[in-house]
């Protein structure tokens, strides 16, 4: 045994330890620091870091991650931590596993002494923003989009006047055309009556039954022959009693057209009067928006703000997947065999984190957050979380939700309510739609939202309970528009707005639904009600003074035209009767002479031979 | 330079009669089962702890350290070869999975074909390596001393101030 290789043994282990104590502190904080700057792309900074070697024990009294996106604030900070690391996967697996964590002081968006801004290095820069990142934009893109809407189309008053110019009256018009169309159809069956050749066949026929000159007749074979062409004539007269009689018929059949069409005169002023009344509906102004505009940028930031931790969660979670995948064996390093898989796990992990602190609003929270790692597969957990608390005046806050990335898809999903929050002297709205503050209300925010890969489904609501609006302070309204946001929600002690963020079925959809739109259509019809029924009345006088007596007129003289064809008809209808009345009389003439000549013949026979036939 | 040349004169009179050959021989057995294994493994501190305490020749230690280290680094495939047939043999598995659920054997990174593979083969070979290292101390001590010690790059470091200094000193320090 060699005494001073003794010596010289203890005195390394004694130079080993006091290196361990006197630098690993310094070592471990600065690359703990850095690695996190890295990830969290702002600075995280330790005050009152210790680590044992000894105990493997960590600690530190306030830990602040600063916010990438406003470097003069921290994300969050802790105040006093501590956790001791397993000894075995650190030493022979180099994994940080820890079983408990103590995390108090847990505090958000608290105000930083110093600038939080770290200048990634370049071999460190990250590649493109993921799928998250893209709706974060998107949504922020539509929120500002939604503090942009202008109600410009909205009109201050109601005038019935130039309401009135606007609207176009067309039962004067159709009046017209009605006159134009009665006397074209007068035209037509004058014309009708007056060339009908049933005139000329009536002179014929007069003209045949006088030139037959019953008293010259001698024969009686002739008679005969004669009254055979006077029965001819007898059917030709009734033929042409028929076909005036159809004529009639036809006339009768066209002008009861014009009679229907007079008819609905009633019906066109009802329209011109409707249509009047709807253009004094204010028709242009898209009420569906109101919410969108009075709320949608305050929710929709809010909620690209949630989803941009899902986002940086998603992003961390990949990081370490890229980081543990993928790593080449040099060249007779050698394969190390598993025969277990003991020490097959994350390189980082919490199983357990019990965080306590408070929120900006003073409330005090707590609850567990469990199973952080680097590499949830191996880990064999997802990332849970269950934080709540509740302040004296009973305002709750709670999360719930978990981020798992066991399967190939990764899947986040959270519920975040925060209710009971006094709204005095707060704003609903950031809009210059709605600058009122509230003398007294009640807050509740539900946040869920449903992420599968790049599939998402999430939900805002927001409801304002209990609400009454300090409106003095703003003075009178300055326009219709604000009047009617006044009149809207000023007799309602509730406002909810829902967001509604989704791509289940396509593209992202994001919609905004709140109970102000329907107060402020409400609101709206009944302001339009009470100038329309004005206006109605002054529509209903203007489209009656501009139509009144046109369909009297048009009766009288649609009733004068008739007669005139009437009249011509029964003209033709006498004329073929005197024809008939001749031809009749001929007939009548015609037989007796017939008789006459008949009796003569047998006279003159019976003188003879005296036989009496 | 001066290290070198001390460390170089240390040597060649451990060489010549200080050391006993079992010292050297052991010496270089250690410095050997060092120098072919991967130097960070666990089971390395314990040979330094024995180079240290044992009075073993530290200077041969280091020197067969050295030799065996240029020598692993052409053997590695071949102890990696070796470290896999070791490691799949099947009467073995039981044991080696005892081994990995331990953390003390767990600590000697056995599991890996390397380690487990150039140990083996540094142990395999100390046993015949250790009498002939011995033998050759001693055929060093009879037939080779003398002639090492004509040689004129010896004579002209014997003729310098620096060994007259060196050789009074350690005569003062016994």
């Amino acid at each position: 045994m060699r005494l001073g290789g003794v010596i010289t043994v203890l005195v390394l282990i004694g130079l080993g330890f006091a290196a361990a104590y006197f630098i690993t502190d310094d070592l471990i904080e600065s690359n703990i620091e850095y690695e996190a700057s890295v990830l969290n792309e702002a600075k995280v900074e330790f005050d009152g870091f210790e680590f044992s070697l000894l105990k493997l024990k960590m600690k530190w009294d306030r830990l602040q991650v600063a916010n990438k996106n406003s470097t003069m604030e921290n994300t969050f900070e802790t105040g006093e931590t501590e956790f001791s690391m397993q000894f075995w996967p650190l030493i022979l697996a180099n994994k940080v596993v820890v079983d408990n964590v103590k995390l108090t002081g847990f505090q958000l968006a608290t105000e930083r002494e110093t600038d939080g801004y770290f200048e990634i290095p370049e071999e460190e820069k990250n590649q493109e923003p993921g799928f998250i990142y893209s709706v974060v934009d998107q949504v922020a893109s539509q929120a500002k989009k939604n503090a942009q809407v202008k109600f410009t189309d909205i009109r201050d008053d109601l005038n019935v006047d130039s309401l009135m110019a606007r609207v176009d009256i067309r039962t004067d018009d159709k009046v017209d055309s009605l006159r134009n169309g009665i006397q074209k159809t007068y035209s037509k069956w004058d014309s009708t009556f007056n060339n009908t050749s049933i005139n000329q066949e009536i002179a014929q026929i007069n003209k045949t039954v006088d030139s037959i000159k019953v008293e010259e007749l001698k024969d009686p074979k002739r008679v005969v022959t004669t009254i055979e062409q006077v029965k001819k004539l007898r059917s030709q007269v009734d033929s042409l009693r028929n076909r005036a009689q159809t004529l009639k018929q036809n006339f009768e059949n066209d002008y009861g057209t014009t009679t229907d069409e007079i008819s609905q005169i009633d019906n066109w002023i009802q329209d011109d009067f409707q249509r009047a009344v709807n253009m004094a509906n204010l028709p242009d102004l898209d009420v569906r928006n109101i919410g969108t505009a009075l709320f949608g940028e305050n929710l929709l930031g809010d909620y690209a703000v949630y989803l941009e931790y899902v986002a940086i969660a998603r992003e961390y979670g990949s990081r370490f997947l890229g980081d543990a995948e993928g790593r080449q064996i040099q060249r007779y390093e050698g394969v190390n065999y598993r025969f277990s898989d003991k020490y097959d796990l994350p390189g980082l992990w919490f199983k357990n984190i019990e965080l306590s602190g408070r929120t900006l609003s003073n409330i005090a929270i707590s609850g567990q957050v469990t199973n952080i790692s680097s590499d949830q597969q191996k880990a064999g957990e997802p990332i849970e979380f269950n934080i709540g608390g509740q302040d004296k005046n009973q305002v709750n806050l709670s999360l719930t939700g978990e981020f798992n990335y066991l399967e190939e898809r990764p899947r986040e999903s959270f519920e975040f309510n925060y209710s009971g929050f006094t709204l005095s002297k707060a704003k609903l709205s950031g809009s210059d739609l709605l600058p009122y503050e509230l003398k007294t209300g009640k807050g509740n925010v539900n946040v869920s939202l449903d992420l599968i890969a790049n599939r998402i489904d999430s939900r805002i609501d927001y409801v304002a309970s209990d609400i009454s609006f300090d409106f003095a302070s703003a003075g009178e309204p300055k326009n219709q528009l604000e009047s009617l946001i006044r009149r809207s929600i000023g007799n309602t002690d509730q406002v909810d707005i829902s967001a509604l963020i989704d791509n289940m079925d396509g593209p992202l959809r994001i919609r905004l639904r709140s109970n102000v739109d329907e107060l402020f259509m409400n609101a709206l019809r009944q302001t339009v009600s009470e100038e329309v029924a004005e206006a109605r009345r002054k529509i209903e006088a203007e489209v009656q003074q501009q139509v009144a007596g046109k369909k009297e007129e048009l009766v009288a003289f649609k009733t004068e035209k008739e007669a005139e064809i009437m009249e011509r008809y029964n003209e033709l209808q006498a004329r073929i009767q005197e024809q008939v009345d001749k031809v009749e009389q001929k007939q009548k003439e015609l037989e007796e002479k017939k008789k006459e000549l008949e009796d003569a013949i047998k006279n003159r026979i019976k003188n003879r031979i005296g036989i009496d036939y | 330079m001066f290290l070198i040349l001390k460390y170089f004169a240390k040597l060649l009179k451990a060489l010549a009669s200080e050391a006993s050959p079992s010292q050297i021989a052991g010496g270089m057995i250690l410095g050997m089962i060092i120098g072919l294994t991967p130097i960070m493994s666990f089971h390395n501190i314990f040979i330094v702890i024995l180079i240290l305490v044992l009075r073993v020749n530290i200077g041969m230690a280091l020197l067969s350290f050295m030799i065996f280290s240029g020598v692993a680094y052409l053997a590695d495939p071949l102890f990696h070869k070796f470290g896999i047939w070791l490691l799949e043999l099947e009467g073995m598995q039981e044991t080696y999975t005892i081994m990995f659920n331990n953390e003390w054997w767990a600590l000697t990174k056995f599991y890996n074909t390397v380690v487990i593979g150039s140990f083996a083969t540094a142990v395999i070979l100390s046993a015949p390596a250790f009498p002939a290292f011995k033998i050759l101390v001693l055929q060093y001590r009879e037939k080779i001393h003398a002639k090492v010690q004509k040689w004129k790059i010896v004579q002209a470091f014997k003729s310098t101030n620096f060994y007259s200094i060196y050789k009074t000193v350690n005569r003062v320090r016994g």
